[in-house]
């Protein structure tokens, strides 16, 4: 029998399905250059389009003189917003329910708003034509801080709605406040910081940053006004939505519009917007005829399309003498930019924020968020993370932080004497969330085992002594972080976008020689859905993932769906897969139970065939039966075999992870080398765990970048002092350190196949991680906390302040 | 941004202040001007090419200037528009102490730029602006001394 026992195994093996390091199909084309991303696509008479920009952060538009850029050769058109305005498209709504200008109607409200859009023969007569527009402004005060947007000599931003009391998310307080968002019990929550032994409080900033994805937004837009169809091509992280929205603002029938999202080259929350760029180039296209390229450049993907972050959290945080936690308490100040076009779910205006009690049994717990409008540029995506997670896991790793130095308590012991156990879930926290699942113990006993925490403990110490005697200029940081996201957005009741409930979706259909094409509603940016979803459906129909087909983006041939975003695809598209494999594997036993003369209930399923139970010599595999299902008449059974599954998930997923940064800093130049970094993630099931680790890097790079450097800053006029690769820090690989990734697996026990994703959470752990490390590196000398990005100028700031440079 | 200077200077005070108020002294002074007309006694156009790193932009500027406390202080504000490379909005007050080596001028400027020459010659502009100045004292000195040598 051992000889059956292994060809089980081999077949298995031969799937490529669940837990296999399979390499990425995608990486063929990659690698070559021979992907096809939006610029690659050329169409005869093809025009381009390119932005006139206001250089102001606040001013009227007097007056727009276009005649010398019309009159350049080969320009064919420059619109404004009066050109837009018989359309109704000078405004469009934004994904938050507020609305946003397409082009300045009247006023500029942050530096690089879109003020004229110049169609032309080639982009670079464009640019020349560009230069040509003559816009005459009046400045106005321009408002960069959040906290003076309420001041009595605040300007008045967004005119157009000054007087509205009323927003997409309840009541307004004045002009420049958007919304006040609120969870949890507020006077309970109050209560429990009145009475407690230790109230810790800090005020954590999470800086505004960018996605700043290697390829920049853009669309080429082609109407047919033959037959009356527009085709969008865009680097769109939710193709079928856009759809959706394109359909409602042009008014032009959905089924004749086609959105394709090619290859993306990295979208990370900042390709799920819609922008401006997208519908001049379809206007564009639908008044010339002709098709039409938009494509930004890097200071305009800077500095007009979303950014990320920008949270201002005022936490206080009660406990016992002992340590045990009693109440979290928080006020965030949301600096949203001018127009709130955050893509989160409609009801959720502050995102996921709510997961802020993080890994922790907190009893009693209250948040508000108040979104402001500032002279900035709009967004506040979600920059690999779900939905606000990154900035609630940051705000509670930091307070922990605080916490602990407050009660003179290990940071690493006060953790775990918080943890909520594993065998209290499924878990209801304070602010309203039900965890799925989690075993922190094990993960945080694991990962401080592996560093050797007690030894870097006392080093730190003895580092520290050193440093008074005068032997070293050298610090140490221990940076803990024990975060849990919540991803997977999410069940219909409560998660939609614009009113589309955020469900996603597979379509398979298995080819008479068995092998499988299979659709889905998400996008890949360079996740590998290609390589993934067929290992899914490899375990799931017995079909080698080499045999399967994956198709997404294109709105003419895949299922609807909500898109690739907020670590989303696994959970809900994922499933969708499982479930749509389910359902080939349901009717290939009926007609299996046909061909071998059994009942369906006789058979069992057994890698890639079903198997007569007690007649292991009795088979057939699912090659055989995708052949009969085309091509025998089976009584009772339709030929063909394909399904379809529309999957809306019960509840989120909630990964979680124990990551740990040792980092030694250099008190006199500032700089901080990461010494060790060990990160540790909890997915559930691992589809893939070449892909995971890989997902680990990346994600970990980017947290190394925002933590340590990465900022969109502006001065007080509202200009963007970051608006180039110059000055944006993106690591290479001469700053990015050796990463040591580790798992324990505890499946979701909702999903079909136990994941829950994990793209996002070495961002949403690692963040923390690096700040914490650069924190506690100054613990011993009297720092609390100190704002990021952490580069070298804050640090040396950091250490002069405390005295040590004396 | 602000910048404070000195320059000395081998002539009275009262030839600096004049030549501070010519406009052909100016023209030839300024870094990069190309054409300067004098609008009234106290106003001026002017279109001046400056590069700041990466980015060239012709700003068509306005300047006005008030001589009324000179000549001990000269002043002067002004504006100009490079299109879509950016604005700049600035000031600059001359003060003239006569001494025995001829008069001290002591200047501070004060200038905003916006727009794209802010984003990305952010890091470039005080270097840029603070070269300028000292140009434009050189140019006026060699102007002056050529005028009354």
């Amino acid at each position: 029998m051992s000889a059956t026992a292994e060809s089980v195994q081999e077949r298995r093996a031969a799937l490529k399905g669940l837990g296999t390091s399979r390499k990425r199909v995608e990486d063929a084309r990659f690698t070559q250059g021979k992907g096809n991303y939006v610029d690659d696509i050329k169409l005869p008479d093809m025009l381009f389009g390119d932005f006139v920009r206001s250089q102001h952060a606040h001013a009227r538009v007097k007056s727009i003189d276009t005649s010398a850029a019309i009159e350049l050769p080969g320009v064919i058109a420059v619109l404004t917003a009066k050109d837009l305005e018989p359309l109704s498209l000078h405004w469009m709504p934004t994904l938050a329910g507020d609305k946003q200008m397409v082009l300045a109607d009247g006023k500029v409200l942050f530096q690089g708003q879109e003020v004229a859009f110049v169609v032309a023969e080639d982009r670079y007569i464009a640019a020349d034509a560009v230069d040509l527009v003559k816009v005459e402004y009046e400045e106005l005060p321009v408002l960069v801080d959040p906290f003076k947007a309420e001041l009595p000599d605040a300007p008045i931003l967004r005119e157009d709605i000054a007087d509205e009391k009323e927003g997409a998310h309840g009541a307004r307080r004045h002009p420049n406040h958007i919304f006040t968002w609120e969870q949890g019990d507020k006077a309970g929550t109050e209560a429990v910081i009145g009475e407690a032994d230790v109230v810790a409080e800090e005020m954590v900033y999470y800086h505004r940053t960018h996605p700043c994805p290697m390829e920049t937004c853009g669309s080429v837009a082609s109407m047919d006004k033959v037959n009356g169809k527009l085709t969008l091509w865009g680097t769109f992280q939710a193709p079928h939505v856009v759809r959706t929205v394109a359909s409602l603002l042009s008014g032009i029938a959905e089924h004749n519009i086609r959105v394709v999202s090619p290859d993306i080259g990295g979208g990370f929350g900042n390709k799920v917007g819609v922008y401006p760029g997208y519908v001049c180039s379809i206007v564009a296209s639908i008044v010339t005829g002709q098709p039409v390229k938009w494509v930004e450049d890097r200071m305009e993907n800077l500095s007009a399309t979303a950014f990320a972050r920008d949270y201002w959290m005022q936490g206080k945080i009660a406990a016992t003498k002992e340590g045990k936690i009693l109440g979290l308490w928080c006020h965030t100040t949301a600096d949203h930019g001018a127009f709130d076009a955050c893509a989160d779910p409609t009801k959720y205006p502050a995102g996921f924020m709510s997961i802020c009690t993080g890994s922790y049994d907190i009893p009693t717990a209250y948040l508000a968020v108040d979104g402001i409008y500032t002279n900035k540029a709009p967004g506040g995506v979600a920059y690999r993370c779900s939905f606000r997670v990154t900035e609630a896991a940051y705000f509670i790793e930091r307070m922990i932080e605080v916490l602990a130095i407050k009660l003179n308590m290990d940071a690493a012991e006060l953790r775990a004497k918080n943890f909520i156990r594993k065998d209290q879930f499924p878990y209801q926290s304070a602010l309203g969330w039900e965890y799925d699942s989690g075993d922190y113990h094990t993960a945080w006993d694991k990962a401080l085992d592996a560093v050797g925490y007690k030894q870097l403990r006392a080093e730190q110490a003895q580092q520290v002594e050193d440093f008074k005697a005068g032997k070293t200029r050298k610090l140490m940081g221990v940076g803990l972080c024990h975060f849990t996201e919540i991803v997977g957005a999410g069940p219909v009741k409560n998660c939609d976008i614009l009113g589309m409930g955020m469900f996603d979706s597979c379509e398979i259909r298995i080819h008479p020689t068995g092998s499988a094409l299979a659709r889905l509603g998400t996008i890949s940016q360079g996740q590998g859905h290609a390589t993934t979803f067929a290992q899914i459906l490899a375990s799931e129909i017995g079909i080698s993932a080499d045999d399967i087909t994956i198709e997404e983006g294109d709105t003419d041939t895949a299922p609807y769906g909500l898109g690739t975003y907020g670590s989303r695809s696994t959970p809900v598209a994922g499933a969708a897969t499982a479930m749509a494999g389910r359902k080939i594997r349901a009717k290939a036993q009926m007609i299996a139970a046909y061909l071998l003369e059994v009942h369906d209930n006789d058979l069992e399923w057994e890698v890639d065939r079903f198997v007569v139970k007690g007649a292991p010599e009795r088979f057939k595999t699912m090659k055989e039966i995708a052949y009969a299902s085309y091509n025998q008449a089976i009584p009772g059974v339709e030929p063909g075999l394909e399904a379809v599954s529309y999957y809306d998930p019960p509840n989120m997923t909630y990964p979680f992870g124990a990551y740990i940064c040792v980092m030694d800093i250099d008190v006199d130049t500032g700089e901080a080398g990461v010494r060790q970094f060990y990160a540790l993630d909890d997915c559930g099931t691992r589809i893939n765990p070449m892909i995971i680790e890989g997902q680990v890097h990346g994600g970990l790079t980017e947290a190394l970048a925002i933590a340590m450097g990465q900022e969109i800053a502006y001065d007080e006029l509202g200009n963007v002092k970051t608006g180039t690769l110059m000055d944006f820090f993106i690591p290479t690989s001469w700053e990015t350190p050796n990463y040591q990734t580790d798992y324990t697996e505890t499946p979701s026990p909702h999903h079909p196949i136990g994941a829950k994703g994990v793209g996002e959470s070495p961002n949403v752990g690692g963040v923390p991680a690096f700040s914490n490390a650069v924190n506690d590196a100054f613990r011993a000398f009297g720092l609390t906390h100190t704002h990021m990005p952490h580069d070298h100028w804050r640090i040396w700031q950091t250490a002069n302040k405390l005295g040590l440079h004396n | 941004m602000v910048l404070e200077e000195e320059v000395q200077l081998p002539l009275d005070r009262q030839t600096v202040f004049q030549a501070l108020n010519d406009p052909e002294i100016l023209k030839q002074s300024i870094p990069g001007c190309e054409e300067l007309n004098q609008l009234n006694d106290n106003e001026m156009e002017a279109t001046v090419v400056v590069k700041f790193g990466p980015v060239k932009a012709s700003f068509n500027s306005n300047v006005e200037i008030d001589p009324s406390q000179g000549p001990a202080l000269f002043k002067l504000t002004g504006k100009g528009d490079a299109g879509v490379a950016g604005f700049a909005n600035g000031g600059a007050d001359v003060h003239l102490d006569e001494n025995a080596d001829g008069t001290l001028l002591k200047y501070t400027v004060n200038i905003d730029i916006s727009g794209k020459l802010a984003q990305v010659g952010g890091r470039l502009i005080e270097g840029t602006t603070k070269r300028l100045a000292r140009k434009f004292f050189e140019n006026f000195e060699s102007a002056l001394l050529a005028k009354h040598t």
